[in-house]
């Protein structure tokens, strides 16, 4: 990314986000009309999806700016680096919990521990691999005697 | 309206039964404990320790049972200050400033004045309740779905004022997260949304998208940083700071007797209770107050204001079941369900024959509001050592923890995924300058609002004239209106004062 | 890690609690019987608090008394019970994993409008001791003092009176079928529909509504606020002062009975482990009939009364079956 002076930005990450709340709103509102049209049904859900809708097109223009010498960027600045970090925690996340049901609360909490914990920046493994260990026990072991149903386990 | 014959039965029935005094401590630990782990509901506390009080006396057992209640209404704000989770809904408004407060370096006041803000909140509740039981008693049944609507609307105001920079931004936000409370099947058995998953049919899971908007989206953004609080000098756990939080707290009686006053009243109604009562009370504080726009930056005053009012949430909740013998929510039902094994029928006639019993409750209530704070002290203490814990290992371990208590509330992975989906939305959301805790307002009055308004549309066949039959609910619209109207005029005036004195302070932005 | 230590420190006090609830009742040990020897799980479809969830925890000493083994009771509340059902039916049939559950209306719904994977078939009920009715009731300040009122007022103008009603449940087909034998027309009436028997019952009492129809169980608390109009049942019930829908509607009136709560197992345990049926279902039949727990579920306004296996599930296929004919009135007011 250089913005060149006075150039248009385009935030594509804004316009993703924004692209995503609108898809959203439009596959609800559609799903609500397809399920029935009656007032009992639309009554609320129907204008606000409109509303939403509005909002959605009056925040687009923002997604595009014309850069100003000296003024302060809109843009969030983090390194690539920081955002790839970023995305491997939330894919490791996005894994844990998709997942734990299958393979176990056990194992998959003592993995995700060891990616985290990697991740965010721990490189000593004995103590990696120590504290998630230690963590998944206390964990699966503390939790299960608080709650009234049982964790699905693999090894423990 | 206060039977002092019942009183002095009260008191004997205290005294002469010291075994009721020892559940007491252990109540709150429990409660404690219980409440500050994500996930784990009041309710679900209090179902667990249900059957141990079937081999208890009566009066034990339900003191037993309301110490657990109290304990877990606090517990809760404290992953809400340290780690911006709401572990429950009433604790949504605490981390709008409770967390602020502790990213930079204040997370022993906060929790301080945490901590007074809930014991004050729930003494006073049960003074309220002491007076009020019979008056709200008759009114709460009363309550409309239209009246539910205005309080619902009022609610949303809060919309308006957690915009932050952008005011399209901060709608947008509010009215998806409306939009996305509304999912399932609403009222009138319409099933939209759902994708065709059987648990959305229920809705969103709230507790799993809250904490993913407000807590794991956060932990993804904070990945670069070495400690929650920048400041090495600051990361002490400083018991004195605890203390002059107390201090602080009692330093606002106002702010504190209106978060009890909503706390009641929104308690009392069944089905609304402490999840809307912290919302109400926040907004109003930060619409009163004059340096309102540094609400969300970590204010005391929001602390204040969010956690009087869900802790007295609680008497409001006790009011309805003692008076009505019909449970609010899920830890009166448990209450009843107590009730009932010692052969006692919670209703209006259990009132009318046993006073002292009533009493009795509301005195442990008194005892217990005060040992909360001592043993809320120590466990605060203890808990703030989580600021010194490196992020590297703290990310992670709530990651973690957070899904292990969106599990936990209903034992399917329906609460991990909900997790996992908001936590991206909340970080995306975040980097764009849009206040995730707007859609969290959305998302939990969502449902609130559809389910009154279509009741209203029905109740009423669509003819506005019905509106004229509720007074009730033209009351509560008047009240809205005023406060509305009084803040803005003094605000206006407050502004035009300022700009006749001289510009010394930047004009805040509406 | 001090934080880490008082944690587990506090888990274990915890924990302490909970095996200390979970022992608290002396258990008689049947040493010839090889069936149960573990813990068995109660699956309870809905969340903590509920009817069956009370039921369940009520009932599990006297039955762990008879079984000799503890019993655990796991909530898998949501989605109207489909999701605690489907839960259930994933359990092996070997008698460890029961289920305590509102059989009727439930499983028909999740059948008829949500389309669940399993069928009626699918379970075995051994006993169903809660039965409910629907009670048509009034605000007691109200001025309808009688069924007869509400039919004629209806007649009249069938958008006349505000209904609370839940949605998708044998109160709104009850309603239906009245109205049918009545001459009113369906379409028009003013429904207002919420989301539990709780929530209707305080409008109904509160008068925010001009009448409600709902399960009758749960009004006894609010007696004294409500006046009763109908009892949908061909007998009396809980002492309500009212008329009996055969009074208002005929002799041969349509109607459906309410929830059906109790115990279930899986259908397939009867063919593949008939010898542990006969014991579960012995347990359940002492247990129900044991002095000492019907007066400790009355006095929690929870049902012990023993019909067998026979004839609830006759009830629940039979409700099943109506429900089945009124399907159009379940999806949607």
């Amino acid at each position: 990314m250089q913005p060149g002076q006075g150039r248009l930005v385009v935030m594509w990450g804004h316009l993703a986000l924004l692209a995503v709340i609108a898809g959203v709103v439009v596959a609800y509102w559609m799903d609500a009309r397809a399920t029935s049209l009656k007032v009992n049904n639309l009554l609320l859900v129907q204008p606000a999806s409109v509303l939403a809708l509005m909002l959605v097109a009056l925040v687009v223009p923002q997604c595009f700016k014309r850069t100003v010498p000296g003024a302060d960027e809109e843009v969030p600045a983090e390194s690539l680096s920081d955002l790839g970090k970023v995305a491997a925690l939330a894919a490791c996340f996005g894994a844990f919990t998709t997942t734990l049901e299958i393979v176990g609360f056990d194992v998959a909490t003592f993995l995700f521990m060891i990616a985290a914990l990697f991740i965010c920046g721990e490189r000593r493994w004995w103590l990696n691999l120590s504290f998630s260990a230690a963590f998944t026990m206390l964990l699966i072991y503390g939790y299960g005697a608080l709650i009234p149903f049982p964790f699905p386990l693999t090894v423990l | 309206m206060i039977d002092f014959n019942s009183v002095g039965g009260a008191f004997s029935l205290l005294t002469s039964d010291w075994s009721a005094w020892i559940y007491l401590i252990p109540g709150l630990i429990i409660g404690l404990f219980f409440g500050a782990m994500p996930g784990i509901s009041i309710t679900m506390a209090m179902a667990i320790f249900l059957p141990m009080t079937l081999y208890m006396d009566f009066l034990p057992a339900i003191i037993f049972l309301t110490s657990i209640y109290t304990g877990a209404g606090f517990g809760g704000s404290v992953p809400a200050v340290l780690m911006n989770i709401p572990g429950t809904s009433s604790a949504v408004a605490t981390t709008f400033d409770g967390y602020p407060m502790a990213r930079s370096g204040q997370h022993n006041k906060a929790l301080g004045i945490a901590l007074a803000s809930s014991v004050i909140g729930t003494l006073s509740s049960y003074i309220l309740l002491f007076v009020l039981i019979a008056p709200i008693s008759r009114v709460v049944l009363k309550m409309g779905p239209l009246e539910l609507f205005f309080v619902a609307a009022w609610g949303l105001m809060l919309l308006g004022s957690l915009a932050g920079r952008s005011l399209a931004r901060g709608l947008l936000a509010g009215v998806f997260g409306v939009l996305l409370g509304t999912v399932g099947m609403n009222t009138a058995g319409f099933i939209r949304g759902t994708m065709g998953v059987p648990w959305l049919l229920d809705g969103i899971p709230t507790i799993p998208a809250m904490m993913g908007l407000l807590a794991a989206s956060q932990l993804l953004g904070l990945i670069n940083t070495t400690y929650l609080v920048e400041d090495e000098a600051s990361r002490k756990i400083s018991f004195r700071q605890i203390v002059s939080g107390l201090r602080q707290a009692i330093s606002y009686p106002a702010i504190i007797l209106r978060g009890a006053v909503i706390g009641i009243l929104v308690g009392a109604i069944p089905g609304v209770g402490s999840s809307i009562s912290n919302l109400l009370s926040y907004s109003e504080t930060k619409r009163n107050a004059p340096d309102g726009d540094t609400f969300g930056q970590g204010n005391p005053k929001g602390v204040i204001a969010a956690e009087a009012a869900n802790s007295s949430s609680e008497g409001g909740a006790m009011a309805t079941m003692l008076a009505l013998g019909i449970p609010g929510g899920g830890a009166t039902a448990i209450l009843l369900a107590a009730f009932a094994m010692h052969n006692i029928v919670g209703g209006p006639s259990f009132i009318g024959h046993n006073k002292d019993i009533v009493y009795a409750i509301i005195f442990s209530n008194f005892a217990q509001a005060v040992l909360l704070l001592m043993v809320g002290l120590g466990f605060v203490y203890i808990a703030g050592y989580v600021v010194r814990v490196p992020l590297r290992y703290l990310i992670p371990t709530i990651l973690v923890v957070s899904t292990f208590g969106s599990y936990a509330i209903d034992g399917t992975s329906s609460g991990p995924i909900t997790l996992f989906v908001f936590s991206l939305l909340g970080w995306a959301m975040v980097r764009y300058g849009y206040p995730v805790a707007a859609t969290v307002v959305g998302l939990l009055l969502g449902g609130l609002l559809e389910s009154n308004l279509l009741r209203t549309y029905q109740v009423s066949g669509g003819d506005p004239a019905y509106a004229l039959e509720r007074p009730g609910a033209l009351l509560i619209l008047a009240i809205m209106v005023v406060s509305v109207t009084i803040t803005a005029v003094s605000k206006a005036r407050r502004r035009a004062g300022d700009a006749a004195v001289g510009q010394q302070k930047p004009a805040p932005k509406a | 890690m001090k934080k880490a230590i008082t944690r587990r420190r506090m888990l274990q006090l915890t924990s302490g609690g909970v095996a200390a609830a979970t022992l608290g009742t002396p258990s008689i040990l049947r040493a010839q019987e090889s069936y149960p020897d573990r813990p068995i799980n109660i699956v309870v479809p809905f969340d903590t608090g509920g009817y069956n969830d009370r039921l369940a925890r009520a009932f599990a000493p006297f039955l762990q008394e008879k079984l000799g083994q503890p019993l655990t009771v796991i909530n898998r509340g949501g989605a109207g019970a489909m999701l605690g059902h489907t839960y259930f039916l994933q359990q092996p049939d070997d008698g460890y994993t029961i289920l305590c559950t509102s059989a009727a209306p439930y499983i028909p719904l999740n059948i008829l409008t949500q389309d669940a994977t399993f069928t009626v078939e699918d379970f075995h009920m051994i006993n169903l001791p809660s039965r409910d009715y629907t009670l048509m009731a009034t605000s007691a300040g109200s001025d309808l003092t009688s069924a007869d009122d509400v039919i004629a007022r209806l007649k009249e103008d069938n958008s006349s009176l505000s209904i609370g009603i839940q949605p998708a449940s044998a109160d709104l087909v009850n309603l239906m079928l009245l109205c049918d034998a009545n001459d009113i027309s369906r379409e028009g009436l003013r429904l207002v529909t919420y989301d539990g028997g709780g929530p209707t019952r305080n409008a109904t009492a509160g008068g925010v509504v001009d009448i409600g129809l709902v399960g009758g169980e749960g009004f006894l608390p609010l007696a004294e606020q409500i006046t009763p109009l109908i009892v949908f049942d061909t007998r009396q019930r809980d002492g309500w002062d009212a008329a009996l829908i055969t009074d208002v509607a005929g002799e041969d009136a349509e109607f459906v009975v309410g929830s059906q709560r109790g115990w279930g197992v899986h259908a397939s345990m009867l063919e593949n482990h008939p010898d542990r049926y006969e014991i579960l279902a012995a347990a359940v039949e002492e247990a129900s009939k044991n002095p000492a727990a019907i007066e400790a579920l009355k006095n929690q306004q929870l049902a012990t009364d023993w019909y067998g296996p026979e004839e609830s599930n006759k009830s629940l296929a039979a409700t099943a079956r109506v429900m089945q004919q009124h399907v159009d009135l379940l999806q949607g007011t």
